[in-house]
């Protein structure tokens, strides 16, 4: 990567044909839209190490797939959701590290070695997380195609902010788009879980 | 009567978790776009970026010759599509890329397919299209003066588009002659479904075979259509829904990208996956059409009504005649004497529009209710008690009496639970904090739409029970509101009840749509189960070695998977027991359900809003909602409250925050994207407090419940406007109420 480019471009630019960015990637690992050129660069795959819910994996990956698209297609785990793929709805959400992120903006080669932790890696065993325990028992979900990242952002935010006033989980939680609109389900099963955490410690 | 606001703990209306929450919540949940096939292929659709014109030409070589592609189809290469739309059933007046007319922006052109996705979205980039640009007409207002009665193919079940009740009736002299008249004009704007899943289809060619997963609110619907597209019979067609990720009307139909899909596997010999990114799903899978509605009521100065005329046009698409059914409620809302209601269509370049939660009600309650709320000003009446004085207990459209209506009840209730009495005629007189408050009501009604239904109950030797039948589980609670009734009716404990659902292998049932799975569905589920059981009784007590040998039928109850004497409960044995001496065969019964029409079958419901509005900068805040619902028997109370709240919030949307705006000059959508387009987040929702009749209704389905995915929408845009001119003064009109129209 050029200097002059953020060492974390957008995976939307780049794909997208990299009119934005296309001039300074050319040259390198990204693709741009001038064809014939980046025609093997296009077809090559890149090895990436990723510690994916506790098991270290090699992959070879298009460069240009997301984290999503990573974990989704390559490694099989589909919990994360595609819901808009501008991290607009936080279906995809995600634990990089121990932070939530947006799995659908970054790409996958940018993370080179680091764990990330999807809502398969949550349960221990048959036991679940007492966030998705009280997902359950609330009915925090209907369709549950953002249940996955809802309850991603619901362990970050317990881990930030243990105790969590009632009050402050509807705004912490409004990056998670529920179209259902099982919202007050999902933050009476966070108020709950953020009990069930305090009394655990 | 009262409320039931005791919950039972188990059996019918039991708050029990969905069967598929744990999948849910673990993340082993499948969804169609989860599927992955061995060897397969991505594809990517290239839609049109004008709204009006011709492609001139497409050129596929760069493309074609990007890594990973596999192929690229366009309208000059030769479509499969047999017989025409109208005979396959295919919602579009046009099958996909069947030639070079572009009639709307996001019009499918192409379709690309590669190896992998990144392969795939990098080749339909390099799809090179030069077009001939037509003018465009991308408004409702535009088209207007053009409006006319729909003569084409009409795209969903007749329903009179013009009528005038009593028959020859003169309406306009019953509205001159009115005490008191009112007389406005409302508007609502494109809405989109937008389910958190976009629309994703996996197809796969077998020997001749297609196999198609899909997100599908219908999969024996679909099928038909896809086979008669394909020219297959349809056993040469499976459809399978797996959970799918949200639906609200736009999954309801085969849109062209699955057919395209389905194509391109065969062309590739590989199984194909499509996915439609966020933007495709604005234009490819359907949208609620654009609606303006006038409204002219009469009434005497006792505060009945005398006429209601509802006159709406709702812009359609170039290819198709779709009206918007916003007047299909009307006759049945209010007792007036003289009823006129009349649709009427204006065909813009926008793509094709489908039913969208609780299509025509939902629209047309919003302009309805806020009539009614115009009339009480008029009238200086309570606008609760000018309900009450028009309630209906006979449908006008059908002449026949309802099955079940408590819906003054339900005001009763829902006015006492929320405070109504507290609040003060006067617009602006309510304030707290600085900031306005305003009370608004609503009521709701929503006409079932009748369907059959099927469904196969197998009690098992090793003392379960299966349930299967073509039901999809869309959120609604579709697969556990089975097996509830399934355990209710053979006495096998829900959590040794399996349910089989989502394929087109299964008894075929009424399509997750139209509040039709409860109603319907679970009536043949209920016959099925019940058929069962008898036929489990009936064996038992003609088995010497039963003890329950030589009972009549009818002196034998089951519960915990368990037949006993009635009035002596010991006395009995296992199902596990009775079938094991029985060769350990299944007893397996099916069932078909198909309502009787000696009633009119209808939910209603009650809606009270508090909102809050800082006048300097009057952005609307729902702070309190309460809504009462009368659906006949709650199947699950826990899901049950779910829904009804997550359509209040639905409501909200369409109140407050959603909007789909065609650019004037280019028909293209501005705002076709989640950042964009609104929906309502976590911190926009109040408390939601939902209370149900809950009495069941047996005249319309043998186990009393109906379906209440729709009518929990209904009349909540109308109580949010109402409960904002209360607050203000100001009576908005056309949706959404954004700041912009309250400032000043």
């Amino acid at each position: 990567m050029p200097d002059e480019v953020s060492p974390h471009p957008s995976r939307r630019t780049v794909v997208a044909g990299g009119l934005t960015v296309g001039v300074a990637v050319a040259a390198g690992t990204y693709l741009s839209a001038a064809g014939a050129e980046t025609a093997s660069a296009a077809d090559a795959t890149r090895s990436l190490s990723l510690i994916v819910n506790g098991e270290r994996l090699k992959l070879a990956v298009d460069p240009r797939s997301s984290l999503l698209d990573t974990l989704r297609d390559e490694v099989g785990v589909t919990g994360p959701k595609k819901g808009c793929n501008q991290g607009a709805c936080g279906a995809c959400t995600v634990l990089l590290d121990g932070r939530r992120v947006l799995s659908c903006l970054t790409f996958a080669v940018l993370h080179d070695g680091q764990e990330v932790t999807t809502v398969e890696g949550l349960a221990d065993g048959d036991r679940l997380h007492p966030v998705q325990q009280a997902f359950m028992d609330h009915d925090a979900f209907q369709c549950g195609f953002c249940t996955s990242g809802q309850i991603m952002s619901a362990v970050a935010l317990l881990e930030e902010q243990p105790g969590i006033t009632e009050d402050r989980i509807p705004e912490a939680m409004s990056g998670n788009l529920c179209r259902c609109a099982a919202y007050c389900n999902i933050r009476d099963a966070i108020a709950s879980a953020s009990d069930t955490m305090a009394k655990g410690r | 009567m009262t409320s039931r606001t005791e919950v039972p703990e188990s059996g019918i209306g039991a708050p029990v978790n969905r069967v598929e929450a744990r999948d849910k919540v673990t993340g082993s949940a499948r969804y169609t776009a989860d599927v992955r096939l061995r060897d397969m292929a991505h594809a990517t659709v290239v839609t049109s970026t004008i709204s009006a014109g011709r492609v001139r030409r497409i050129d596929t070589t760069r493309a074609l010759a990007a890594p990973g592609v596999l192929t690229v189809i366009t309208h000059r290469d030769r479509m499969p599509w047999r017989s025409t739309p109208a005979d396959t059933g295919y919602l579009e007046n046009r099958f996909p890329l069947a030639d070079d007319k572009i009639t709307y922006y996001g019009q499918h052109l192409a379709i690309v397919v590669a190896k992998n996705l990144e392969q795939s979205l990098h080749a339909a980039s390099l799809v090179d299209i030069d077009y001939e640009v037509d003018a465009s007409v991308p408004t409702l207002d535009e088209a207007m003066p053009d409006a006319y009665t729909a003569n084409g193919r009409l795209i969903r079940p007749p329903w009179p588009q013009h009528l005038v009740l009593p028959p020859g009736a003169d309406p306009q002299a019953a509205l001159a002659g009115a005490d008191v008249r009112t007389d406005s004009t409302y508007r609502v704007p494109h809405f989109s479904h937008v389910p958190l899943e976009p629309g994703a289809v996996v197809a796969e060619w077998s020997g001749g075979t297609l196999t198609l997963h899909d997100c599908s609110q219908d999969v024996h619907g679909h099928r038909e259509v896809v086979a008669a597209v394909f020219g297959l019979p349809p056993e040469r067609v499976r459809v399978l829904s797996p959970l799918v990720g949200g639906a609200f009307g736009n999954k309801t139909d085969v849109w062209g990208h699955s057919l395209l899909a389905a194509h391109a596997a065969r062309v590739v010999r590989r199984p194909v996956k499509l996915v439609l990114s966020r933007k495709q799903v604005f234009t490819s899978t359907g949208h609620q059409p654009p609606i303006v509605q006038r409204i002219r009521l009469g009434a005497g100065r006792e505060g009945r009504l005398a006429v209601i005329l509802h006159d709406t046009v709702n812009a359609t698409e170039m290819r198709g005649d779709r009206p918007e059914p916003a007047i299909i409620s009307t006759a049945s809302s209010y007792a007036a004497p003289v009823l006129a209601v009349d649709a009427k269509i204006a065909k813009v370049n926008i793509g094709p529009s489908i039913s969208l939660r609780s299509p025509g009600d939902a629209p047309g309650s919003f302009a309805l209710e806020s009539a009614m709320d115009e009339l009480s000003y008029r009238l200086g009446m309570d606008p609760l008690e000018l309900r009450r004085r028009n309630h209906l207990n006979t449908d006008p459209l059908t002449g026949k009496p309802w099955s079940a209506k408590h819906l003054l009840q339900a005001c009763e209730l829902g006015a006492e639970r929320f405070g109504w009495a507290r609040r003060t005629a006067e617009p602006r007189s309510m304030r707290e904090g600085g900031e306005l408050v305003g009370y608004g009501m609503a009521t709701a009604v929503r006409g079932e739409i009748p369907d059959r239904a099927r469904a196969e109950v197998e009690i098992r030797a090793d003392g379960t029970a299966q349930v299967r039948t073509a039901t999809q589980e869309i959120g609604t609670g579709a697969l556990t509101l089975v097996a509830q009734i399934t355990a209710a009716g053979t006495g096998v404990p829900l959590g040794r009840v399996s349910v089989r659902a989502g394929d087109t292998n299964l008894p075929r049932t009424a399509g997750n749509a139209g509040s039709r799975t409860t109603g319907y569905t679970g009536s043949a589920v209920h016959l099925a189960a019940e058929k069962a059981r008898r036929a489990a009784v009936r064996m038992a007590v003609t088995d010497p070695d039963s003890p329950l040998y030589g009972l009549a039928d009818g002196e034998v109850e089951a519960a915990d998977g368990r037949l006993f004497h009635r009035d002596d409960t010991k006395r009995g044995e296992t199902y596990r027991a009775l079938l094991a001496r029985h060769d350990g065969k299944p007893v397996v019964a099916e069932a078909s359900y198909t309502p009787r029409t000696s009633h009119a079958v209808a939910t209603f419901g009650a809606h009270f809003t508090e909102v809050r509005i800082d006048p300097d900068l009057p952005r609307v805040r729902v702070t309190r909602h309460v809504a009462v619902f009368d659906v006949g028997r709650i199947t699950n109370h826990k899901a049950a409250r779910n829904q009804a709240q997550g359509g209040i919030v639905f409501g909200m949307g369409w109140a407050l925050m959603e909007k789909l705006t065609p650019d004037p000059v280019s028909g293209r959508y501005v705002d076709a994207a989640l950042t964009d387009y609104h929906i309502p987040v976590n911190a926009d929702v109040p408390d939601i407090e939902v209370l149900f009749i809950d009495e069941p209704d047996t005249i319309a389905h043998p186990h009393g419940s109906k379906g209440m995915g729709e009518v929990v929408s209904v009349g909540v845009a109308a109580s949010i406007a109402n409960a904002v001119h209360h607050a203000t003064g100001r009576r908005i009109t056309d949706l959404p109420i954004t700041p912009d129209k309250l400032v000043g």
